[in-house]
């Protein structure tokens, strides 16, 4: 009795959390307007900039730590938003470094600041290279 | 013809499966950070919609010659939100000729307080525990005392409903993880007050510019540190005498983009402390993609 009381629970518990999540991420993705780099930030410039080859490397952790819920080439998806838009490629370095690390939890973007910061300057090499595609 | 005991676990199983496949095939995204500590929580949570299934061990050497004990845990993460993780746990234990046994559940949940990062990065930490006294995960350290080391067939019917909170305090500090976790402990079956905890974590990964190729076994893949943990006395023996503690090294290595390995040697520093104990850890987040 007990035992078939745990099965129903815990397979009401695994349906609910499949319920959530198809409703919860069936939705298309909303844009936080609010969600500004602070001016010093956003005027930091890339250290990476004369290297551009860096950018190898700042693909090689996009396909890794971004590709899931911006896409393959960046262009977004339900989740996510398309990186190569002119309002993603308008933002400084700065900003974009800046969003990278901190994250923005209630719109789903995890912060990043766990990279090495040469790594977090690598993948802003890389979104700027995603406009020219 | 099928025994009842055997048709009901096979009855049970096929539950269990489907429900499981539905949530797995309801979700589609992969790839967070896994933290290097195996007791401190830092303050990154899964990624929304993001499955995470991860199997540990924690080998404990106890002093006075009791016997060693290998306590094995399953662990399925789920991120529910941006801002909330949530975790289920299933443990084990296993001592040698003291028998070995299930014991028991943990439902785990964790909310970030703000949207942004900041200097100080508050997380919420809330659990439900329905374990036995034959738990030797000891995923967390409390109270006082040395381990019950009674043998294991008994003490796994002696079950405790539990509540604990945590107060996460993180931060990232120039590649650095900086993470102090207070823990408060309650348990719900026995009038023992509310027991006190603390781990604090220091951590770094290796890397410093990725590389434009693959590689496996390359410093950007490793990360290192080290954690400390121990209980605080409780609110009814508000003494530091006979509480336990331990220092910890850790070693995380993402042997792939959506696996990592960690192992953690953790030495006792009190009487009361197990002499070692020897965690190994293996965590893997399902490929789930999502479309445009």
């Amino acid at each position: 009795m007990a035992r078939t009381r745990v099965q129903s629970i815990a397979t009401a518990i695994l349906l609910s959390v499949a319920t959530f999540h198809s409703v919860a991420f069936a939705q298309t993705r909303s844009r936080d307007d609010d969600w500004l780099a602070p001016s010093r930030e956003a005027a930091r410039m890339n250290p990476l900039l004369a290297h551009p080859d860096a950018a190898r490397g700042g693909a090689k952790i996009f396909e890794q730590r971004c590709a899931n819920c911006h896409g393959d080439e960046g262009r977004g998806t339900s989740k996510a938003p398309d990186l190569a838009a002119a309002d993603v490629q308008a933002q400084t370095d700065g900003a974009l470094f800046w969003k990278i690390s901190t994250g923005n939890a209630h719109a789903g973007m995890p912060s990043f600041s766990y990279l090495p910061e040469l790594q977090r300057w690598q993948l802003v090499l890389h979104v700027r290279s995603l406009q020219v595609r | 013809m099928r025994a009842p005991l055997v048709e009901e676990f096979l009855l049970s199983l096929r539950s269990f499966l489907v429900s499981l496949l539905a949530v797995l095939g309801a979700a589609q995204a992969a790839h967070a950070q896994e933290r290097p500590y195996f007791v401190t929580y830092d303050h990154y949570l899964e990624e929304p919609g993001n499955v995470e299934i991860a199997v540990a061990n924690t080998t404990g050497v106890p002093r006075a010659g009791h016997s060693a004990y290998n306590a094995p845990w399953l662990e399925v993460e789920y991120g529910a939100t941006g801002w909330w993780t949530t975790e289920l746990y299933l443990e084990g234990v296993t001592a040698g000729q003291d028998g070995s046994g299930f014991a028991g559940w943990r439902f785990e949940n964790r909310f970030r307080l703000f949207k942004s990062e900041h200097r100080l990065n508050p997380v919420f930490y809330l659990e439900y525990e329905h374990v036995n006294e034959a738990s030797r995960i000891q995923k967390e350290i409390v109270g006082s005392g040395s381990l019950p080391f009674e043998p294991i067939d008994e003490l796994r019917h002696e079950y405790a409903n539990e509540l604990e909170a945590k107060l996460i305090l993180s931060s990232a500090i120039h590649g650095w993880n900086l993470a102090e976790n207070v823990i408060f402990e309650k348990n719900l079956s026995e009038s023992e007050g509310i027991e006190y905890g603390y781990s604090v974590g220091v951590s770094r990964s290796l890397g410093g510019l990725a590389s434009g190729r693959t590689c496996y076994v390359c410093a950007e893949n490793f990360a290192l540190g080290v954690e400390a943990y121990g209980g605080l006395g409780s609110s009814m023996e508000r003494t530091l005498s006979g509480t336990r503690h331990f220092i910890a090294p850790v070693l995380a290595w993402h042997v792939t983009p959506r696996s990592t390995l960690k192992v953690s040697p953790a030495f006792g520093l009190t009487d009361t402390s197990d002499r070692y104990l020897m965690r190994v850890g293996f965590v893997y987040e399902l490929p789930m993609r999502w479309r445009r």
